[in-house]
């Protein structure tokens, strides 16, 4: 029906998609299952491989008769997929209270459940990654989890960016052609052999994937008169695909959206990122303009459509994880604006539109983020920031001028993959279609590692002995010998973290390689190597330093106080913290009041969070991961900062016991950077970039009137051409009434699609835990003065 | 203390205070006492210790001090001003941050140092405003201050009643880029009565600067005060003036504040509402703004 004008057609799809329930599935664990019971002697790629395929043929699809993107890796959209070859420990123990847990629930049928525990569970029981990482390393990753948390040990990795351009040029039946080729060279070992054949049965599995949707939408064309035509199209472009490297704009949407879902089925992981979607699918967009067979009505419903789809995956994770990162982020991150290869500013039609896209629907997918740099047009600027004030906390901003030059200097990529990078998950950065950055192996907590140093070795909420016993602030005569102690806490446990984060990557390689995925990550095809063991150009390992902001008010604080000025003494300060300044309101006062704080342009300050920042970077470099690339730091923490501070007893800062760190990542401690948003950028700017070359996150609250004239528009806009000339790397807004929140906390279900930035991602507000409600609610708000 | 100025306040990235991103600076003291005065802790011309109640954990730590200044009766802090003797050293002991100087001393070299912090936002159109309390009652400050900034390319703006002498504003004028001047009341009894000054030098003077060649970079301002001057008999006496004087002028209304009323708590004065008036709507400003237009005004914000 030509008549359903795209608003009408989006909120109809957009009203149908919000009001579906979510739910666990265990349809695809239960054909996995199956396939590897049936296929017990192969090698595990091919068990794998097949195993993808199965659930290609056979997992039950749906499609909504006004949907010009198709296809979801679940009949149900946003399901919770249980993959029992990664994790099954937790879905076991959690099965009762998914429902109703207090971040990202999922119903679960009660026949699921018997499933699960009588056919799923006996089989992956010690052969899961998690299962095999636990038996093996449990107790190891156990011991420094306070200082040292290790991520990816109960699934896959995902936070890659695939070569999009590559998929988009060749499509899956030319992809298995170059398989096939590679398979007829000499001297191939087994292990490559069998990754060739892998990637033949995975291309296969996704022709006969989108051959089923063509169906499907053939049939549903037979029976339904309104949207006939609509059908019809939709089924010849799932044909085409299936066979040809797309040639039409909405092919190539329509193919790059299957490829996503591929993806996720084959991973089930957080954070494949489609990268500058801006740049790739212009040639298609354009080509079609010219010809006259697109307008650009027709184009923006294309992608708006595609945007919807982005919400219909969500990501299950285990309650522990939820906490770290709240709102299910799936991480489509999509990155508009940037450079070109020459080094220009680069912009287009779809850029605009993807803006457009983002305001129309406002929902927390997909990741949108700006690149911007000195030459970006005032335009784009305005435009972006006009998306910003509708509140939806997207786009963020990414700094060309902070990223490109550190990612050739201390990553030692390429110039022509540096000015094309792209984000992946919330921010962290990677170059495109080649790079298996591993981002998110751990984050490493410094203010545990100084808490160690204050006392002993001994955890201040437990009294048990954690570090090394260097001595505590009763035993040392000067500032340098505490910073020696801290300095030994971060050498003892970064030793056992580089050891563990090794141990996972090897179950990664063991268990779940990856066929599809390598056959989009560029140099695996050559090598014959799958991308968990090292097939990619790229190989990077990223630790993310945990916050350098209480790190620079801690210290600032012992230094002043304890041995500058002489107030108090190293004995009163440890007995504070040990009491959680019970007690001790003259010393709490004196810490919260009587020292500078990061954040406020006090550079002495700032420059202690450079300064341990930069020690713990340095002292990664003297290790490899596992893969054989560079580990580098990245300095956010998306929500992780509420559970990492749970850990922690009472800081210097004046923080007590278990209560939240810094939030961001270079943000300043909320409520303390009382000088204003402009000196906040020049402390944030203080912090090299290398520091945050896996990605760094600075966030921002304002309010709404902020925005609300052209006027403010312009302002911002010269807030945000300053943020690029101080090379921070990024920046997000929130853009928020306290009311609103408090509100939406009250009554949720009159603000369903009401959403914040938790950190570098936007979330439903409404189904976050409450605490971490109370959390956003209280964070500072900028006010114009 | 003629090459420092006493200052109340300094803020950066102030965004209503003329073009782009600013940094305010707060010049204590005012020769006018306006009943709705929205900086009280601005009008007194010196430097005073201050107490805030909220911020105190009554640790008994400043009533030690040899000088007797400051005692405590029932759990409050009761200073005499007259009796202290060096209240920086009250500032550093107190660890709360309860008790506090309410200004501060600064030369022009340090408050360069702070303005010039926000210069990478300045490039891009914004600058430093100078307000107040009244800027013009240090004026000989403000005058080589406002030079010295020019000097180092930063787009100056200047808040004032102009309740001063004629021969300073003149000096002042060649290094101000925008000069935002208060006509608040045209009735000379009534604004004796509301702001404890006649407006006769204040009439003289906007004249003269409409009627000077800096006239266009001038912007005349009423606050909208509800009952004393927002009404209609008010502002279209002040516009017919203005276009008389000059009928290009600049004629801006600005709305009403609604969050003075909070800061009243540590001063010795009273406010002039004891309810929180609403802001006006955008229908009401509209109004108003037909008022001036009505009568003669072209160009207004
Ligand atoms: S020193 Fe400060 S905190 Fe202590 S009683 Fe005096 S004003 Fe209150």
């Amino acid at each position: 029906m030509e008549s359903l004008s795209r608003q009408k057609r989006i909120n109809l799809l957009k009203e149908r998609m919000l009001r579906q329930k979510r739910y666990m599935s265990i349809e695809q664990a239960l054909i996995t299952t199956r396939i590897y019971q049936e296929n017990e002697e192969k090698p595990v790629i091919i068990k794998r491989a097949l195993a993808l395929k199965a659930a290609l043929q056979e997992m039950e699809i749906a499609i909504e008769p006004e949907e010009l993107i198709v296809g979801n890796r679940t009949k149900g959209v946003r399901y919770g997929v249980v993959s029992p070859e990664s994790g099954g420990l937790w879905i076991d123990k959690e099965l009762e209270t998914l429902p109703t847990r207090s971040q990202d629930k999922f119903n679960v049928k009660g026949a699921d459940i018997k499933t699960y525990r009588e056919v799923i569970k006996p089989y992956w029981q010690g052969k899961s990654l998690e299962d095999i990482l636990k038996d093996k390393f449990g107790e190891e990753f156990s011991a420094i989890s306070k200082v040292a948390k290790i991520n990816q040990t109960d699934h896959s990795q995902g936070h890659i960016c695939p070569d999009c351009d590559l998929w988009l040029q060749m499509g899956p039946e030319q992809i298995k052609q170059q398989a096939q080729q590679k398979l007829q060279s000499e001297n191939l070992t087994n292990k490559q052999q069998n990754f060739y054949k892998a990637i033949i049965i995975t291309m296969d599995g996704a022709q006969i994937f989108m051959h089923r949707y063509s169906e499907l939408l053939k049939q549903m064309a037979a029976e339904n008169t309104q949207y006939k035509k609509n059908l019809l199209e939709m089924a010849d472009i799932c044909g085409f695909i299936a066979n040809n490297a797309p040639e039409s704009f909405h092919q190539a949407v329509q193919s790059l959206w299957f490829l996503f879902v591929i993806l996720q089925m084959e991973s089930n992981a957080s954070s494949f990122s489609p990268g500058r979607m801006d740049r790739y699918l212009y040639l298609f967009y354009k080509r079609d303009i010219d010809k006259g067979s697109l307008d650009k009505e027709k184009a923006l419903t294309i992608i708006e459509c595609l945007w919807l789809k982005f919400n219909q995956i969500v990501y299950m994770r285990n309650t522990n994880s939820a906490k770290y990162f709240a709102g299910f982020p799936i991480g489509f991150n999509i990155a508009i604006g940037g450079l070109d290869e020459n080094g220009n500013a680069a912009e287009n039609d779809l850029s605009y539109m993807f803006l457009q896209a983002q305001e129309d629907l406002g929902l927390p997918q997909p990741n949108l983020s700006v690149r911007l740099n000195k030459n970006t047009s005032q335009n784009l600027l305005e435009k972006s920031i006009a998306v910003v004030a509708k509140g939806s906390g997207m786009p963020q901003f990414f700094n060309d001028e902070a990223v490109v030059d550190t990612m050739i200097e201390s990553l030692q990529i390429a110039p022509k993959d540096a000015l094309d990078y792209a984000i992946v998950g919330c921010v962290e950065l990677t170059t495109q279609g080649n790079n298996l950055g591993w981002s998110d192996a751990a984050m490493f907590n410094l203010n545990k590692a100084l808490e160690l140093a204050m006392n002993h070795g001994k955890c201040l909420l437990t009294g048990r002995q954690m570090g090394l016993d260097i001595g505590g602030l009763d035993t040392y005569d000067s500032f340098e010998e505490l910073e020696n102690a801290f300095a030994g806490q971060i050498d003892y446990f970064m030793g056992k973290m580089i050891k563990a984060c090794a141990e996972v990557e090897q179950g990664h390689m063991d268990l779940l390689p990856s066929p599809f995925l390598s056959a989009v990550i560029d140099d695996c095809m050559e090598k014959g190597l799958d991308v968990t063991a090292g097939g990619a150009h790229y190989n990077l390992s990223g630790i993310q330093i945990i916050q350098a902001a209480n790190i620079a008010d801690s210290m600032a604080v012992l230094y002043q106080l304890i041995y500058k000025e002489k107030r108090i003494t190293g004995t009163e300060m440890l007995t504070a913290l040990q009491k959680n300044f019970q007690g001790y309101p003259v010393i709490k006062a004196m810490v919260e009041n009587k020292v500078a704080k990061y954040g406020n342009d006090v550079k002495w300050v700032d420059n202690i969070a450079v300064k341990w920042a930069q020690y713990f970077r340095e002292k990664l470099t003297h290790y490899k991961n596992h893969r054989g690339g560079l580990y580098h730091t990245g300095m956010y923490t998306v929500s992780a900062h509420v559970p990492m501070g749970e850990n922690v007893g009472a800081t210097p800062d004046g923080r007590l016991a278990e209560q939240p760190l810094a939030d961001g990542g270079m943000s300043p401690v909320y409520g303390r950077d009382a000088a204003g948003p402009t000196a906040v950028l020049q402390s944030v700017g203080r912090l090299d970039n290398n520091l945050t070359s896996n990605g760094g996150l600075l966030n921002m609250k304002f309010l709404p009137e902020f925005f609300a004239t052209e006027q403010g528009i312009k302002k911002f806009a010269m807030f945000l051409r300053t943020f690029v000339d101080l090379k921070i790397p990024h920046i997000q807004f929130n853009v928020l009434h306290k009311e609103d929140l408090q509100e939406a906390k009250k009554n949720p279900e009159k603000y369903r699609s009401l959403t914040v930035r938790v950190a570098g991602y936007t979330a439903y507000f409404t189904e976050l835990d409450g605490k971490l409600q109370d959390e956003i609610i209280a964070r500072t708000q900028y006010d114009a003065v | 203390m003629k090459n420092r100025a006493l200052i109340f306040d300094i803020r950066r990235f102030s965004m209503h205070d003329g073009a782009g991103i600013r940094t305010t600076i707060f010049f204590k003291g005012c020769p006018l006492h306006c009943i709705w005065c929205q900086n009280p802790e601005g009008i007194e011309k010196n430097a005073r210790l201050v107490h805030f109640p909220a911020k105190c954990i009554l640790c008994n730590y400043c009533i030690k001090l040899k000088d007797n200044a400051v005692t405590m009766e029932n759990n409050k802090i009761i200073i005499d001003t007259s009796k202290v003797i060096d209240a920086a050293e009250y500032e550093y002991i107190c660890p709360s941050g309860a008790l506090r100087m309410d200004s501060k001393y600064y030369s022009s070299d340090e408050l360069m140092t702070i303005v010039k912090k926000d210069m990478p936002f300045f490039k891009y159109g914004g600058g430093v405003t100078l307000s107040g309390g009244e800027p013009f009652f240090q004026a000989d400050f403000i005058i080589k201050f406002l030079e010295k900034l020019q000097l180092a390319g930063i787009y100056t703006a200047v808040e004032t009643s102009f309740f001063a002498v004629w021969e300073k504003i003149e000096q002042a004028l060649p290094f101000i880029d925008t000069l935002f001047v208060d006509f608040k009341i045209y009735d000379n009894g009534k604004h004796k009565k509301y702001t404890n000054m006649d407006n006769i030098l204040i009439k003289n003077n906007i004249k003269k600067v409409l009627q000077s060649k800096y006239s266009n970079k001038v912007i005349i301002r009423t606050p909208l005060i509800p009952k004393y001057t927002a009404t209609k008999e008010n502002l279209s006496l002040i516009a017919e003036t203005l276009a008389k004087w000059n009928k290009n002028v600049n004629y801006e209304l600005l709305n009403y504040n609604p969050l003075a009323r909070a800061k009243y708590q540590h001063v010795a004065y009273d406010y002039c509402f004891v309810e929180d008036k609403p802001l006006y709507t955008q229908a009401e400003m509209n109004s108003f703004y037909s008022i001036i237009k009505e009568a003669g005004i072209k160009n207004f914000r």
